[in-house]
């Protein structure tokens, strides 16, 4: 039973078919970099594993864990362990991190029947998180990702994830706008992640990333299809010739 | 504590605000009671119950209410015949307007802060009237206990606060969950109030009036939560009328079913160099409606005056109304001044983000709205004695 399986998705995005068949497969412990040019349907396919609204999926099948996802909410996704990273993270003004932080880990404390975790066991797990990702404590007491540069709000999606804990990542262009110290820091922080019986997929336009998390599988998509996959040697192929040479 | 004058209408008495005032005229001096005001009477009978024609009252109507709420009043004793059970620390003086010591104090501050004439349901309330406290700040005051306006007392209530030079206090009002009450504030030079006022969700009606009246330095601060009830009416009034005087309101409101709130603020800069902040954030659900009119007037001669108004209001659904509208009137150019409204729906990609972490709809709903109100009522501490995060 693979962990994640995306059987031959279609999905029209204000009636415009965006994703064209798509078909892809994550086994537990793997890291899969899924690239392409812009509009080739990339954030689709993240926001389609998430559940967003208005991303309904027409034909095909996308199973976690061998459970169906299509008629599932992104609340019972995230219950069932996905993981969407924000490629545009957003601003909660009011709303502390360390409070919203708090009530999703207590969310799927509940999900899983567990009691909620002590603050005091919160606190310092979350601290401990920040500080894994250079992140001062003050951090988080601030409004959820308010003011924060754009590295800071990268680097608070990693929190998240660290302290969540999924079954799969999907990390949506989590390397874009961030320099090299943040981008080393968030990396370090993914591979933290890293770990046998959960999965990754990246989604990113740059293999930069993937200098330092290094995948698995790396897929191209064009025009809503994996076009090429291969092992890790086809993104330094694509960093040298682009994604030209697929067109041929 | 309070002392009783209990004094029948005669039973024929008329069921208008106005025919009442005219029989509470007509009684023998010695007949009326201690906290008599004649100014009220005549400004009930000169200008009536509020008139909905007229943009102050224009999203409340009281008529049809008073029309039952006077019936009772035929029959019911007049007079200060109960305790508003205000909790005030020892060094400060709370007496019933029936104690003599009441008298030199109104006659020194009464009418500083409002003027009867605008303020029609303030002249009922002194018609009215079932109980009256005057407090006094002793100078210096600096004590960290409050002052406590519990949510009991009689239909109709005055409060007549004095702080004197350079006394701080804080004042905790409860919702009377009745009528009327009046909040009738004299700041002195230097003086420091902090005015917390927490109005619960209740099947009441009821309205009331904050005039404050700042001297030289003086500041108020009040942070206003507001629940729904069937029907409230929030006058808020402040006066800048010393210089360098600095007044902030922040107003919170999260109303449902079919509950109405109407907030009506003024902040009267008169004398140069005031302060003034104005923050607003409210929340309106099902077929509730929401109203913020607020009003900045700056006077000539209020030179270097510094006025701000923001107001940011939530549609949680279609048929929830909001008003939101804020109302200069600038007779200074040497001002700043500025002000912005705004009224929208909660964002659904907030929505969405905080569902792809695990929380229901509605618990995600619930927070976006607590952090909305929050930034209204920024410290948590302040917040949550408001109940706005419960």
């Amino acid at each position: 039973m693979s962990l994640l399986e995306v059987r031959g998705l279609r999905v029209n995005v204000d009636g415009k078919p965006i994703l064209k068949g798509l078909d892809l497969t994550v086994e537990p412990g793997e890291v899969h970099a899924v690239m392409g040019p812009n509009g080739s349907g990339k954030s689709t396919l993240a926001s389609v594993l998430a559940g967003r609204p208005g991303y309904d999926i027409d034909a095909g099948s996308v199973a976690l864990d061998d459970r169906d996802l299509a008629a599932a909410t992104p609340e019972e996704r995230a219950h069932l362990g996905l993981f969407l990273a924000f490629q545009y993270p957003i601003e909660i003004p009011g709303v502390s991190n360390m409070e919203f932080l708090k009530a999703a880990v207590d969310a799927h404390a509940a999900h899983v029947g567990l009691g909620e975790p002590s603050a005091v066991d919160f606190i310092k797990r979350a601290r401990a998180a920040a500080e894994q990702l250079h992140l001062s404590a003050d951090f988080l007491k601030r409004g959820v990702n308010e003011g924060f540069s754009g590295g800071e709000k990268k680097r608070n999606e990693i929190l998240q994830m660290l302290l969540l804990e999924p079954r799969l990542a999907v990390l949506d262009e989590t390397d874009s706008g961030l320099d090299i110290d943040a981008l080393q820091v968030v990396a370090e922080g993914i591979n933290a992640f890293r770990a046998a019986d959960n999965a990754i997929v990246l989604v990113t336009h740059y293999q930069r990333l993937l200098n330092h998390v290094v995948p698995d599988h790396v897929h191209v998509l064009i025009d809503g299809r994996i076009a090429c996959s291969g092992d890790r040697t086809l993104a330094h192929t694509l960093e040298d010739e682009g994604y030209g040479w697929l067109d041929d | 504590m309070a002392g009783s004058t209990t004094e029948r209408l005669p039973t024929q008495s008329g069921r208008t605000p106005s025919a009442l005032a005219r029989r509470l005229l007509d009684l023998e001096p010695s007949g009326r009671p201690a906290w008599f005001d004649p100014a009220a009477c005549q400004a009930v009978i000169a200008r009536g119950l509020p008139d909905t024609r007229g943009e102050p009252w224009k999203y409340t109507n009281v008529n049809r209410w008073y029309d039952v709420a006077f019936a009772p009043r035929e029959t019911a004793p007049i007079g200060i015949d109960a305790s508003i059970g205000i909790d005030a620390p020892d060094g400060i003086l709370a007496v019933d307007f029936d104690d003599p010591r009441t008298q030199p104090l109104a006659a020194a501050h009464r009418g500083k802060a409002f003027d009867l004439a605008d303020q029609p349901l303030a002249a009922v309330n002194g018609l009215l009237l079932g109980a009256g406290v005057a407090i006094v700040v002793p100078s210096g005051w600096r004590e960290d206990a409050p002052i406590r306006i519990p949510d009991r007392g009689p239909p109709y209530q005055h409060i007549l606060l004095v702080v004197e030079s350079g006394a701080s206090v804080t004042l905790i009002e409860e919702s009377s969950g009745f009528t009327h009450r009046i909040v009738e504030a004299v700041v002195e030079a230097g003086g420091h109030v902090r005015h917390l006022r927490r109005q619960r969700p209740a099947p009441t009606r009821e309205c009331s009036l904050v005039a404050v009246h700042l001297d030289q330095e003086a500041q108020y601060h009040l942070a206003m939560s507001s629940r729904g009830a069937e029907l409230r009416r929030n006058d808020v009034l402040v006066t800048l009328a010393g210089s360098a005087a600095r007044v902030t309101v922040h107003g919170a409101w999260r109303l449902g079913g079919r509950e109405h709130l109407d907030n009506q603020v003024a902040i009267r800069h008169v004398a140069p160099r005031g302060l003034s902040r104005q923050t607003y954030r409210g929340v309106v659900a099902d077929r509730a409606r929401a109203v913020l009119n607020g009003r900045i007037h700056i006077a000539p001669g209020a030179k270097a005056t510094d006025a701000a108004l923001n107001t940011k209001n939530l549609l949680a659904t279609d048929n929830a109304e909001v008003y939101a509208k804020p109302e200069l009137e600038i007779f200074e150019s040497d001002v700043q001044c500025s002000h912005g409204a705004t009224v929208g729906t909660l964002d659904e990609e907030a929505l969405f983000f905080l569902r792809t972490r695990g929380l229901s709809d509605k618990a995600a709903r619930a927070l976006l709205v607590r952090g909305f109100l929050r930034e209204a009522i920024a410290d948590d501490e302040g917040a949550t004695r408001l109940e706005l995060v419960a």
